[in-house]
């Protein structure tokens, strides 16, 4: 049984940490600063997952990335970028659409 | 300079297969690792930095994450391999039983060159042309899908049906046709006890004349029995199974027993006729037999290659 949850989980984490990357890179972060964010609100992403996925989304030009040499260790800043903005505005529809569908469903069931 | 960071950084170097882009994501990670170190264990020591690697994953593992979208050969080929090599090992298989009945080498541009080989060596060659033909079907598709283009690649329909498993059993034997068969059979058996042969040049049953000499007649009308034999065997096999690899068994056994009359000439093994010549008659039926037989038999190795590998 909890298996089965962790691979729902882990599947419907997948969409949900793109979605989520884009909302939190409205303002520029690096990688380590982002999951510590993610911690602090309860939710825990691997580190291995996060940097690919960031990697990902560079390539397809939803985010953009800059080093800073300026405080000693260089790190890596991202930051949501136009193209980006317009996908999180669509994904954010959609998935408030999928939200609406299964409230509805679980009212239905109630009442049924 | 930090020997296991260094060494796990190497250890993922290693494993990234990538073009690009290596060294920002170690870098990256460089970074990440260090920062964790010194902001959960308060400074960069030996230990910190191991607790912080174990706790990323291992090398392997990271660098697979980061090749998700990196295909050896795209998950929708993956019929295609086994379909291509299928036809592919087919043919070579076939030909090589050709090149080993006439004992000749044979070069097919650019897929395969077969050797003149005798039996023995034949039997270590077989196995090793599966091998040769998935690699090569695999370094196909290997291009096909770093091309990273849709490409429709054909399906090669093959031009003769592959019955589906579902499907009743297509043609089934009749009881009818195997007892012709059968008597038929012993007929032939009773005319060769009789006659020493199954190979009339007239239809006089006093004094008939055989086609070919005393001892090319016997061997001759044995391989005819043995083939007829295991066509009969081969009838029988399918009232219980479906029938592709009892086809299959009966054409290797047909190739096998052209093979020994090729590879086993009888010096004037016709008899003289005054109207034609026998032995370029006879030699002519001989290789459109084996023709025939080897085509049947690439035939029914594809059938049986695609109802056990590719469904």
């Amino acid at each position: 049984m909890e298996s089965d949850i962790s691979h729902f989980e882990a599947e419907m984490n997948r969409g949900f940490l793109q979605i989520l990357v884009l909302v939190v890179l409205e303002n520029a972060m690096y990688g380590y600063m982002m999951l510590k964010k993610f911690e602090q609100m309860g939710y825990a992403v691997e580190e291995n997952t996060l940097y690919p996925l960031l990697r990902r989304l560079e390539k397809k030009e939803y985010i953009k990335s800059e080093w800073d040499v300026s405080q000693g260790r260089p790190k890596k800043f991202y930051i949501i970028t136009d193209k980006g903005k317009e996908i999180r505005k669509n994904v954010l529809k959609i998935w408030h659409e999928q939200h609406k569908i299964i409230d509805i469903l679980l009212e239905a069931n109630k009442n049924a | 300079m930090h020997k296991k960071l260094e060494a796990y950084l190497e250890e993922i170097d290693h494993y990234l297969a990538l073009r690009e882009g290596k060294e920002e994501i170690l870098s990256e990670i460089k970074s990440h690792i260090l920062e964790k170190a010194e902001q959960e264990f308060g400074e960069i020591t030996e230990s910190a930095l191991e607790k912080v690697i174990v706790k990323y994953g291992s090398a392997q593992q990271v660098a697979e994450k980061y090749m998700d979208d990196f295909q050896i050969i795209s998950p929708i080929f993956k019929k295609y391999l086994l379909r291509y090599t299928g036809i592919l090992f087919a043919f070579h298989f076939g030909l090589t039983i050709i090149s080993l009945i006439f004992g000749l080498s044979m070069l097919v541009f650019p897929f395969f060159y077969i050797p003149r080989m005798d039996t023995l060596q034949a039997l270590f060659y077989i196995p090793m042309t599966i091998v040769f033909d998935f690699g090569l079907v695999g370094i196909f598709l290997y291009f096909v899908t770093q091309k990273k283009k849709e490409m429709k690649l054909p399906w090669l329909k093959i031009h003769f049906r592959v019955p589906e498993r579902h499907e009743k059993k297509p043609s089934r034997p009749k009881i009818i046709w195997l007892i012709l068969m059968l008597s038929g059979f012993a007929c032939l058996i009773y005319v060769f006890v009789q006659y020493q042969t199954l190979f009339f040049l007239n239809l006089n049953f006093q004094e008939p004349t055989s086609l070919f000499n005393p001892e090319a007649s016997k061997w001759y009308s044995l391989a005819l029995i043995t083939m007829l034999g295991c066509a009969i065997a081969s009838y029988i096999f399918r009232f219980f199974t479906q029938p592709e690899w009892s086809n299959l068994v009966r054409n290797a056994v047909y190739l096998l027993i052209m093979g020994l009359i090729i590879n086993n000439p009888i010096k004037d093994a016709f008899v003289d006729f005054p109207y034609f010549d026998l032995k370029s008659l006879g030699t002519a039926v001989i290789v459109l037999l084996t023709v025939i037989f080897a085509i049947g038999f690439i035939k029914s190795l594809i059938i049986v290659w695609i109802r056990t590998m590719t469904k």
